[in-house]
C-alpha cells in the first residue's frame, strides 16, 4: 500500500506545496519515504540533476569523480552545485549542467560510481526529491513547498518488495529518458522476466524497485513508436501484477491501472487544472470545496492529461 | 425537529467518532457537516441512530452499523458499511469499491453507480443499486442478494457462493462459475418486496437472475478447468 499524487496547474506556480499537501493527506498509507517529482519552467539547454551521494565523508572525492566524467563528456557545469548535508549518511546535490554530447552515452559511464553516488533525475525541467520520513519532513529538508511549477508527482511509500534507502524511494526517474518520472502504487510480479529482458537492450537498474522498471518500459515503447497512450494500454496486458502508476513527462501526466482493480485513483479536473491522489481526502486539501471527483475504480483504465502554459510568468 | 450537528474538519478520527456515539445515545437526529471525504465516519453505530453526512464521505463509512439509519449526500469511499449487521444505509450518489464488503444483514441502497467488487463475500442482507455495479461484483458472495437496476461490469457474479445477483439492463460479462436461471413469479415478487420500501418497483424489467453453478463448491479432479478459469 503506497500513496500516489499527481498535479497540472494553469500555469507556472506552487506545485511543490500542493503535492506536499496531497502527500501530508497520504502520510498513512506509508511513511518509509516520500518523494515529488517537480517539473519547473524549461530550460532551453542544459539540464538539472538532483544526485544522492550515500556517504558525506565521501562528498568531494565523489563530485571530483563525477565531474570528471562530465567533462569527459564535454559538459560543465552551468552553476555550482548545491549541496544539502544534515545528520543522515547520505547527502542531496542539486546542479545544472550543459548537455554532454551524448546523454545516453554520459549517464552510462556516471552510473559506473552509482554503488556511491546516484543522479536520481535528469531533465530540461524535472527535479525529482526524495528521502526517508514523511511529507512534511522531506518538504522541511529540501524546501519543496517553495519549489515553482506546471506539474507534477508525489509519492509516500511503504516498503513491500525492496529496501527502504533514499534512492530506493519513488518518483524513478525513467533512466536515460530525460524528463520522464513514474510514482507506483502495487506490485510487479514478473518484474525479473521483464528487468532482464529491458537489461539486455541495454538499460540499466539502479534499485530492485519493481517501480522502476515500469518508468523504463513505457519509455522504451514509446521510443519504438507507440504513441504514450498506446504504451500505458500495452502495459496493462504486458506487465503482471496490481498496480496504479502515473508516469510525468515535459508536457503531459497519464495513468494506467491494471486488470484486477485493485488500486484506486481519485482526480478532480477544473478549468484545465488536475489534482489526483489515491485517496479523494487528499484531493479535497487542494480543492477544498465540494467539487465533482471521478473515480477511476473500474479495472485496465488509461487517462492522459495536457499540460499547457508551461512558459507563462506565473 | 432538533438535530445535532457535528463538525468534522481536521480533528482526530476517533474524536469525531467518539462525538457521534455520544449524540446517538441522545436519540436525536444527527448531522455530519465538513466531512472533507475523511475515512472510518460513524462506525460501530447502535441501534435506532439516525445520521446523514452532508457531501462526501471517504472509506467504511458506516462500517459494522448495527441497525442505524444512515445518509450520505453525494459519493461514498470504499468499503462503504463493511461488516454491517444491520441497519439502512443510502448513499446520493456513487459507492466506490467493495460496498457492503462482508455485510451480515440490512440495506444499502445506492443512487447512483457502485463501483468493483460490489456485496464481496457478503453473508446477508441486500443491496440495491439504481446505476451499474462494477467489475467483479458479488465476488464470493456467500448469501443475501445484489439487485442493480442499471447493469452490471465485467466478470460480474464471480465466483459467487449462495449469494444472488439480479440485474436489469447489459451485463459487459459473466463471472466465473455463474448460471443465469429466469427467476420464477414468486421470486421476482420477492424482489420487488425489498424495491417496493425504495419506490422502485417496476414491473417491465427484464430481470437476469444469477446463481452459483456450484462447480468451485468443492474441487472435483475431473472439472480441474473450472478453478483454472479462476
Amino acid at each position: 500500500m503506497c500513496g500516489i499524487a499527481g498535479r497540472i496547474l494553469n500555469s507556472p506556480g506552487k506545485v511543490g506545496a500542493d503535492l506536499v499537501e496531497l502527500m501530508d493527506a497520504q502520510e498513512h498509507r506509508g511513511a518509509d519515504s516520500t518523494g515529488f517529482a517537480i517539473y519547473g519552467p524549461p530550460r532551453d539547454s542544459g539540464y538539472v540533476l538532483r544526485c544522492t551521494g550515500f556517504d558525506k565523508q565521501r562528498l568531494s572525492r565523489d563530485l571530483e569523480e563525477f565531474h570528471a566524467v562530465l567533462r569527459e563528456h564535454g559538459a560543465d557545469y552551468l552553476e555550482d552545485p548545491k549541496i544539502l548535508t544534515d545528520d543522515s549518511a547520505h547527502y542531496c546535490v542539486r546542479m545544472v549542467i550543459s548537455d554532454p554530447r551524448d546523454l545516453g552515452r554520459w549517464i552510462a559511464d556516471a552510473d559506473l560510481i552509482s554503488d556511491h553516488f546516484e543522479v536520481q533525475s535528469c531533465g530540461r525541467s524535472l527535479e525529482i526529491i526524495k528521502d526517508i520520513g514523511g511529507s512534511s519532513a522531506v518538504a522541511d529538508k529540501h524546501g519543496v513547498r517553495d519549489m515553482i511549477g506546471t506539474h507534477g508527482l508525489g509519492h509516500a511509500r511503504l516498503a513491500t518488495e525492496s529496501s527502504v534507502l533514499p534512492n530506493a524511494s519513488h518518483p524513478f526517474w525513467a533512466r536515460p529518458f530525460p524528463d520522464v518520472a513514474i510514482v507506483h502504487n502495487g506490485q510487479i510480479t514478473d518484474y525479473y522476466t521483464w528487468r532482464a529482458k529491458l537489461e539486455r537492450r541495454g538499460y540499466r537498474f539502479l534499485t530492485q524497485n519493481d517501480s522502476e522498471l515500469i518508468a523504463v518500459w513505457v519509455s522504451d515503447q514509446i521510443k519504438n513508436g507507440l504513441t504514450m497512450d498506446q504504451a500505458l494500454k500495452k502495459s496493462i496486458t504486458s506487465i503482471d501484477g496490481v498496480f496504479t502508476y502515473m508516469i510525468a513527462r515535459e508536457n503531459v501526466i497519464g495513468f494506467a491501472k491494471d486488470r484486477f482493480a485493485m488500486k484506486p485513483l481519485v482526480v478532480v479536473e477544473r478549468d484545465g487544472e488536475l489534482a489526483a491522489a489515491t485517496e479523494e481526502q487528499a484531493v479535497r486539501r487542494v480543492v477544498p470545496d465540494e467539487s465533482d471527483v471521478i473515480n477511476y475504480d473500474g479495472p485496465g483504465q488509461t487517462r492522459i492529461w495536457q499540460t499547457t502554459n508551461r512558459r507563462m510568468v506565473a | 425537529m432538533n438535530a445535532v450537528v457535528i463538525d468534522v474538519g481536521k480533528r482526530h478520527i476517533r474524536e469525531i467518532n467518539d462525538d457521534i456515539q455520544a449524540a446517538c445515545k441522545t436519540g436525536q437526529e444527527i448531522v455530519v457537516r465538513n466531512t472533507l471525504s475523511r475515512h472510518n465516519l460513524g462506525i460501530g453505530l447502535p441501534p435506532g441512530a439516525r445520521i446523514s453526512f452532508e457531501g462526501s464521505v471517504g472509506y467504511y463509512c458506516a462500517g459494522l452499523n448495527d441497525g442505524a439509519t444512515v445518509t450520505v449526500e453525494r459519493d461514498a469511499g470504499w468499503g462503504l458499511a463493511e461488516g454491517m449487521a444491520s441497519g439502512h444505509v443510502t448513499v446520493g450518489g456513487y459507492a466506490g469499491m467493495s460496498v457492503g464488503a462482508a455485510m451480515m444483514g440490512g440495506t444499502i441502497h445506492v443512487k447512483g453507480d457502485a463501483g468493483p467488487r460490489c456485496g464481496v463475500t457478503m453473508k446477508g442482507g441486500n443491496i440495491i443499486v439504481e446505476g451499474k455495479i462494477g467489475y467483479q461484483s458479488g465476488f464470493m458472495a456467500h448469501a443475501g442478494k445484489i439487485i442493480a437496476l442499471g447493469g452490471a461490469g465485467a466478470a460480474c457474479a464471480d465466483a459467487l457462493w449462495q449469494g444472488e445477483v439480479w440485474i436489469a439492463g447489459e451485463v459487459e460479462s459473466l463471472g466465473v462459475d455463474v448460471v443465469v436461471v429466469e427467476p420464477t413469479a414468486e421470486e421476482v415478487a420477492e424482489v420487488d418486496a425489498i424495491l417496493d420500501p425504495l419506490g422502485l418497483v417496476d414491473s417491465s424489467r427484464n430481470w437476469r437472475k444469477m446463481i452459483s453453478g456450484q462447480r468451485l463448491w468443492y474441487f472435483e479432479s475431473r472439472d480441474a478447468n473450472a478453478w483454472l478459469m479462476i
